[in-house]
């Protein structure tokens, strides 16, 4: 639809008035042989219902219609129209080819969105800024807060229930195979292996880690320190059936003869290059898996491997 | 109201009040509603024709997707015309229905209705009783035309004959409008026109 003759400064030639809309022609397209312009949506929702030229009812089609000529289309870029929103103050007169841009960042826009200045911190329209409540508009805000935490505290219990229920049925699973292991040895030849298969296939995973300074091992480490290293190896994926013994494999009180005290370390020292260590990622500490270090002395080595904390030192 | 039929609608009835037609007391129009949705159009009936003298009032209907369809008018003053209907002052003219053009105007169509009266069209007529009798018995066609311009539009021609066969009917408790109906339809012959009303 064209623009409202009225918001253009002066007389408009009759020549660049939509015939049906009959404001001043928008985004104009002409019929093929007859040469009456029209705006294209004007034109478009015309030939939408019958094929014709709405002046003298020639048939054209929508395919026909074609841009109007360079001559009209300055004609109408030069003439000088008000802003959309005078009504609301603006003052600008505009070039009609300039319009839009001005349009973008008019301040008089009704609908421009302004943050409120009383603290609330919310971005509302400026029409509506009159209106506004900060408190009743914060109250709905609080309001679908509360519910969405509803629905996820419902869904919570939901998830917790389900969660349960799977826990128990693992748990009959696991007694399950705990029986067929003891009762059946072909059965428990078949666990092992898969249980050896599982720890190489994490370790595969895991980055080789090289020791810069083995002064730094730290053979006694406390509880905490234990619990955020036992955390970060069930993250990244060790098989739960390591996992204890790993962990208990931390301190030298567990260490193999070859490392359980200062003094065999002392003697051990040259041997350390030897062992192939993985990353425990994020963290000062290194794991020796037995899988990786079959080559290692049973004075060094023991099942399912050990885990090294050290102060500082890891690459 | 769409945004587009008001802006139309605004800029014709101005195109029309300013009009030279208007100043010849041919045409004009008057707004009903604040809302541009209802009109009042008025056309003098063409020279040399029955409806000479005669001012004739039209509904007119602005729908909601004018100008891509066209108003509805009718014919708030009764008429004697082929092309429209004595009983409800329907129209037929194609540029009200299948021949509208977004283009056109309130002005156009009060021309157009005013060219409708000096130039009927009997073949597509929209009264049959009428488009016959236009066809058939011309003089008293043009007779009864201008009886119906005097009584409903104010012409000048008074018919002495036909006002006494209707105030017969009236005497014998027949209401004014059907006596005048049913006298039109049978060519003022009294004895039928009796008949059908009584029958
Ligand atoms: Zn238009
Ligand atoms: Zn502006
Ligand atoms: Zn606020």
């Amino acid at each position: 639809m064209g623009f409202e003759i009225t918001r253009f400064q002066g007389d408009v030639d009759e020549e660049l008035v939509c015939p049906i809309c009959s404001g001043v022609l928008e985004d104009p397209l002409q019929a093929p042989v007859c040469e009456h312009a029209f705006c294209r949506s004007c034109i478009q929702e015309w030939i939408s219902r019958q094929p014709t030229c709405p002046v003298d009812r020639q048939h054209i089609t929508s395919v026909q219609l074609r841009p109007v000529p360079r001559i009209l289309r300055n004609l109408l870029a030069r003439l000088c129209i008000n802003c959309d929103n005078a009504e609301y103050g603006c003052t600008r007169v505009l070039k009609l080819d300039t319009l839009t841009t001005h349009l973008e960042e008019c301040e008089h826009n009704p609908k421009r969105l302004l943050p409120c200045e009383q603290g609330c911190g919310l971005v509302i329209p400026k029409d509506e800024l009159k209106d506004h409540n900060c408190i009743k508009e914060l109250r709905a805000l609080i309001q679908t807060q509360q519910h969405k935490l509803n629905d996820f505290q419902q869904e919570l219990a939901e998830q917790r229930f389900t969660m349960v229920e799977q826990k128990r049925e693992l748990q009959l699973l696991k007694d399950f195979m705990k029986a067929m292991r003891i009762s059946n040895p072909a059965m428990r030849a078949i666990a092992d292996q898969m249980e050896r298969d599982e720890v190489l296939r994490w370790s595969n995973t895991l980055i080789r880690a090289r020791v810069t300074r083995w002064g730094g091992m730290i053979s006694t480490p406390d509880e905490i320190l234990q619990r955020m290293i036992k955390r970060t190896l069930s993250e990244c994926g060790c098989p739960a059936h390591i996992l204890d013994d790993l962990m208990e494999n931390c301190h030298e009180r567990r260490w193999p003869p070859g490392l359980c005290s200062l003094e065999t370390r002392q003697t051990n020292r040259r041997l350390y290059e030897n062992y192939v260590c993985k990353r425990i990622p994020g963290k000062q500490a290194v794991l020796v898996l037995h899988c990786d270090n079959e080559h290692m002395s049973e004075e060094m080595m023991v099942e399912p491997g050990l885990v090294m904390i050290f102060a500082h030192g890891i690459e | 109201m769409a945004n587009i039929a008001a802006q139309r609608i605004k800029r014709e009835f101005k195109e029309v009040i300013k009009s030279e037609e208007v100043a010849k007391c041919a045409i004009k129009v008057e707004l009903v509603n604040d809302n541009y949705t209802e009109l009042k159009g008025e056309i003098a009936g063409p020279p040399d024709t029955p409806y000479e003298g005669g001012n004739f009032i039209l509904e007119i209907k602005v729908p909601e997707t004018y100008p891509f369809n066209p108003p509805k008018v009718r014919f708030i003053t009764k008429i004697w015309h082929p092309n429209i209907s004595s009983v409800t002052g329907a129209i037929c003219l194609d540029i009200l229905k299948d021949q509208w053009a977004a283009a056109m105007t309130l002005r156009t169509v009060l021309l157009s209705l005013q060219a409708l009266l000096s130039a009927a069209e009997p073949d597509d007529p929209q009264d049959a009783v009428v488009a016959k009798q236009f066809k058939e018995n011309a003089e008293m066609f043009h007779l009864t035309a201008c009886h119906w311009t005097n009584i409903y539009a104010g012409g000048p021609s008074v018919n002495k004959d036909f006002d006494d066969k209707i105030k017969k009917l009236v005497e014998m408790g027949v209401d004014e409008h059907e006596a005048r109906v049913a006298l039109s339809s049978y060519n003022w012959d009294m004895e039928r026109a009796t008949e059908q009303l009584f029958s």
